[in-house]
């Protein structure tokens, strides 16, 4: 086979480096939109090869508009984020099948560089880096290629060129990423779509919600403990109150009706730990129990319900990162005044008339609501309860059938029956949900709270002791709060081919916590480094008042060293000057001083001849000291070396102090 | 008048931006001082949409946008710096230039010396004043190698040409930007003068002291010269023609005899009619030497103070345009 001819080459290597771009794209173009970029790519790649004519525009112009019409048809819309990205990366591939001069060629380039950064609209795991670095190796050395004027080298040689700039480049993009000054987005408004294909709790539960993001493996936040970590089974991470019960749903109060002051006794030493939040695009915040001070978002401050709800005022659309101080010991607004309690005890009327009876027996068989407490918990743990992720499908009286016929079911299913047997015996309950517990990753010490951690439970009202948690699933299955619920239900990769339980394939575990740490760690550095970070590192740094001159200056400084750094070695090639030649350099320096430059075609010994003729006004010992100077320089320099003595260099210093 | 203004002030402004000064002898060394760089067109939309790609990390909190625009900004600045790298340090030297005629393009050797232990790509040269960046030539230069480059510039009058201000430009390796230096080098080409079309014959047979015309003699066999129509056919060297094959293109030769000193050929500025102008008589000279020359005719040469007798050969032709082309120039 011939080889290919430059250009063709030059060209597969655009085509090449234009589909890694493109790969970054796969997971969420519509289905059509990839396979048809990929069609045109191989298209052109054919042309290419074959060396045929580019299509005319009378075929061009028609695809084109088919794609502009594919993409309304997937979206509705020209616009937005994603019919944007999906745009763009059919016009890159249309350009690529219209390039005739070289400016195309960096049309195509830097639309490549957008759809990198579109890339990330999507995804910013370290998995999505690799990969730019490897298409901006791939660009680069495609635009390099194509600068070529004569000899071409192979294309091993001018991939280390291309790696070399990366190289080189990767201490500039370190500098300037810690030190650029960091503004907090956004700019202007944030596309609706920013949002969407997130998990996360939602702001209802009804039968089923929990159980399905129990099935998740994502991670909803990451929690850095200063203090001690408190034991598993006080691992509340409280959420979400819901206090709106239609028969089948719950959904958050109303209204939080006159709150007034909230009442908080707290006892014994409290925690401290730094959640780092995944974006879940709702504006609650979860924090142990009770929070001793509102979290500190960067320019999305919070606030506390009544109910004591952590909210933030904008959704939490990006990763952040709050300090928080709990109490796990404590009593919540023991002396609630009457008036908040009643929205506490509503029912949907005409649900559940067996629950109600059952209310009313055990009303009526206990002294005080703690016993009513007890005895709704003892029926849970005898009354032959199951946990279980797949419960049967429940009517319209779904709290009867849990509590007397199925009596199987997710926390979900005990909380909210719980919570509607305490209302119905004259108890104000409410349900919470959240996250319990969470795994704690031994290679870098994180507790690691998954979606599968989601929880629900209740908090009942009690005269003078306050809301009072109350888990009604440990009743059934002690161990979903002891322990995780990985050890409840086991977990199942790979369509259950392989189970991913802790004792059995322990390495795998391991594998997945390093792998892990290695996230957390990028989440933590990378991904997370935001203006507030970035003063902090200022002032770890030493400057206490971080203002943009301050880092202007600090970037500036440490651009310049980097640059240095990366210099210096390359600048270090130049050649030395020959110590013996710079002394001869300045006695000819010297002489032109006094008078007498040396001409351009003399060589030492004319030079010397002139300087010291009868005639030349010198005087005679300056005479003397040129004529021994020029002679052990003509022996050192031109002469035999080993006639030389050793010490003609500092001889030869000497000579040129007497020349003058 | 203000254009005039304007460009002398255009002038002496680059004059003084790029330091340009006069030819140098010897060896040049491309200084750092002496490469200057600017980006590109692609370059400058280069800067623009990195701006953009900021903006949007901004605007997106793209903590990996941040790094990939900061790594692609870092990557534009090793570009300028490999493209300034790829110029300068650079040695230059002139080399020769053949004497050419007028009307003809002056080609001007140019040594380009990389003593460095990188290679060099792309550096494109050609004349600054030319302007037409199709005449450029683009040049190579491997570590620890030298690379000639030969560039033309068109030679309009007689005497010595000193070779134009050099550009060196290259863009190498993305693109981005242009470095770019200026050289004088120490270099002319000597241009002879035009030869003139349609000359007169040859002046044969002494013209200068009036025998009046004589055909070239036939006593002496003095050599031979190219076929000329009317030639008697039994003058032809036959021996010559059979040693070159006819069928291959060879010339025919006619054996050329010379008479006593009367045939002499004296090529001499005074024998030529005053009332032409200089230049013209120095053309039709000019002709004549080379013909004389083709058709293996010696002759003398008189030009003012230099009077060569009757010989042949290229260095007494070399000798006759050269005092040509220098005939009343410093």
């Amino acid at each position: 086979m011939r080889p290919l001819s430059r250009d063709k080459a030059d060209m597969l290597l655009l085509l090449f480096s234009c589909g890694l771009v493109l790969l970054l794209h796969v997971g969420h173009l519509p289905a059509w939109v990839f396979p048809s970029c990929a069609a045109i790519l191989l298209w052109r790649g054919w042309i290419t090869f074959r060396g045929n004519r580019m299509p005319p525009h009378w075929i061009l112009l028609p695809v084109a508009l088919l794609a502009m019409g594919g993409v309304f048809a997937s979206y509705r819309t020209w616009f937005g984020r994603d019919a944007g990205v999906a745009m763009l990366a059919l016009l890159l591939t249309l350009k690529l099948l219209e390039m005739h001069a070289r400016r195309d060629l960096f049309v195509a380039l830097f639309l490549s560089f957008f759809l990198i950064l579109a890339g990330y609209f999507y995804s910013q795991s370290i998995g999505t880096a690799l990969l730019t670095i490897v298409a901006v190796l791939a660009i680069l050395t495609t635009q390099l290629s194509f600068q070529y004027t004569g000899t071409v080298p192979p294309l091993a040689q001018r991939l280390r060129l291309g790696a070399k700039i990366l190289l080189l480049a990767a201490p500039l993009m370190l500098a300037l990423f810690v030190l650029f000054p960091r503004i907090q987005g956004p700019l202007w408004g944030m596309p609706d779509d920013a949002q969407a294909g997130r998990s996360g709790l939602s702001d209802t539960m009804s039968p089923g919600n929990i159980a399905r993001l129990a099935l998740s493996d994502e991670i909803a936040f990451r929690v850095k403990f200063f203090d001690p970590v408190p034991a598993k089974s006080q691992l509340y991470w409280r959420g979400i109150v819901l206090g709106k019960y239609d028969g089948r749903t719950w959904s958050p109060p109303q209204a939080h009706q006159g709150g007034g002051q909230i009442v908080i006794n707290t006892r014994g030493a409290p925690t401290r730990y730094q959640v780092t939040l995944e974006p879940h695009g709702r504006r609650w915040l979860f924090a142990l129990d009770v929070p001793r001070a509102l979290p500190i978002l960067a320019g999305n401050p919070a606030v506390a319900t009544p109910d004591l709800q952590l909210l933030s005022s904008q959704p939490i659309s990006d990763r952040v990162r709050y300090d928080a101080t709990s109490f796990v010991d404590f009593d919540l607004q023991p002396n609630a005044p009457p008036s908040v309690l009643p929205q506490w005890l509503e029912l949907p009327p005409g649900f559940n008339p067996r629950t109600q009876a059952l209310a009313a027996q055990l009303r009526s068989q206990a002294d005080n609501n703690e016993e009513i407490i007890h005895a709704a918990l003892r029926l849970f743990r005898e009354q032959g309860f199951r946990y279980t992720l797949e419960p049967p499908p429940l009517g319209r009286h779904a709290v009867d059938e849990f509590l007397f016929s199925t009596r199987a079911g997710f926390c979900e299913h005990y909380s909210g029956a719980f919570v509607v047997l305490m209302r119905a015996s004259g108890i104000p309950a409410r349900v919470v949900t959240g996250y319990q517990g969470g795994e704690i990753n031994p290679a870098d010490g994180f507790l690691t709270v998954r979606q599968s951690d989601a929880h629900a439970w209740a908090e009942v009202w009690l005269d003078r002791r306050g809301w009072v948690r109350v888990d009604p699933t440990a009743a059934v299955s002690p161990d979903r709060v002891e322990r995780n619920l990985a050890s409840v239900i086991p977990r199942r990769a790979f369509g259950g081919l392989i189970t991913l339980d802790g004792s059995r394939s322990a390495w795998i575990a391991r594998l997945r916590q390093n792998w892990e740490a290695v996230t957390n760690a990028w989440n933590q550095w990378v991904l997370n480094y935001t203006p507030e970070k970035q003063r902090n590192f200022f002032r770890a740094l030493g400057f206490d008042k971080v203002d943009w001159r301050t880092m202007a200056i600090v970037m500036l400084a440490v651009g310049a060293a980097v640059m240095a750094a990366i210099l210096l070695p390359l600048l270090a090639g130049r050649p030395k000057r020959d110590p013996i030649d710079a002394t001869y350099q300045s006695l000819c320096r010297r002489m032109a001083k006094l008078g007498y430059p040396r001409a351009p075609h003399e060589g030492p010994r004319a030079y010397g001849a002139r300087l010291s003729a009868h005639d030349s006004p010198l005087p005679t010992a300056t005479k003397a000291a040129i004529g021994r100077f020029l002679a052990l320089y003509e022996t050192v320099r031109y002469g035999a070396p080993e006639k030389a003595p050793l010490s003609y260099l500092s001889q030869l210093k000497t000579l040129l102090a007497e020349c003058r | 008048m203000l254009s005039a203004l304007e460009h002398s002030i255009r002038k002496r402004a680059s004059k003084w931006l790029f330091r340009l000064r006069g030819a140098e002898t010897g060896e040049v060394f491309l200084n750092q001082r002496r490469v200057f760089i600017m980006p590109t067109h692609p370059g400058l939309i280069f800067c623009v949409m990195l701006f953009a790609l900021f903006i949007a990390s901004v605007n997106y909190n793209l903590s990996l946008g941040f790094g990939f625009t900061f790594l692609i900004a870092g990557c534009a600045l090793v570009d300028m710096y490999l493209t300034f790298r790829n110029l300068a340090y650079l040695h230059l030297a002139a080399g020769r230039a053949k004497p050419v005629f007028a009307g003809e393009h002056a080609q001007f050797e140019l040594h380009l010396i990389n003593r460095r232990n990188y290679d060099r790509y792309a550096i494109w040269l050609d004349f600054a004043a030319d302007d037409r960046p199709e005449l450029a030539q683009a040049a190579d230069v491997a570590a620890h190698a030298s690379r000639s480059v030969v560039l033309a510039t068109p030679a309009h009058a007689r005497g010595w040409l000193p070779a134009p201000r050099v550009r060196l430009q290259t863009r190498f390796p993305l693109g981005l930007l242009r470095a770019w230096s200026y050289w004088q080098p120490d270099a002319q080409a000597l241009v002879y003068p035009r030869p003139e079309d349609d000359a007169p014959p040859l002046p044969q047979a002494g013209v200068e002291n009036g025998s009046g015309p004589a055909a070239a003699g036939q006593d002496d066999f003095a050599g031979i010269r190219g076929y000329q129509a009317g030639d008697s056919p039994r003058r032809l060297a036959w021996r010559h023609i059979a040693k070159i094959d006819i069928a291959l293109g060879g010339p025919l030769v006619t054996k050329h005899f010379e008479g006593g000193t009367t045939t002499e050929i004296v090529i001499d500025l005074s024998a030529l009619p005053h009332r032409l102008d200089l230049e013209v008589r120095l053309s039709r000279m000019t002709r004549w030497v080379i013909e004389a020359e083709a058709r293996g005719l010696p002759y003398a040469f008189r030009l003012g103070d230099v009077n060569f007798p009757a010989t042949l050969g290229p260095a007494h032709q070399d000798a006759c345009l050269r005092a040509l082309a220098l005939f009343g120039k410093v």
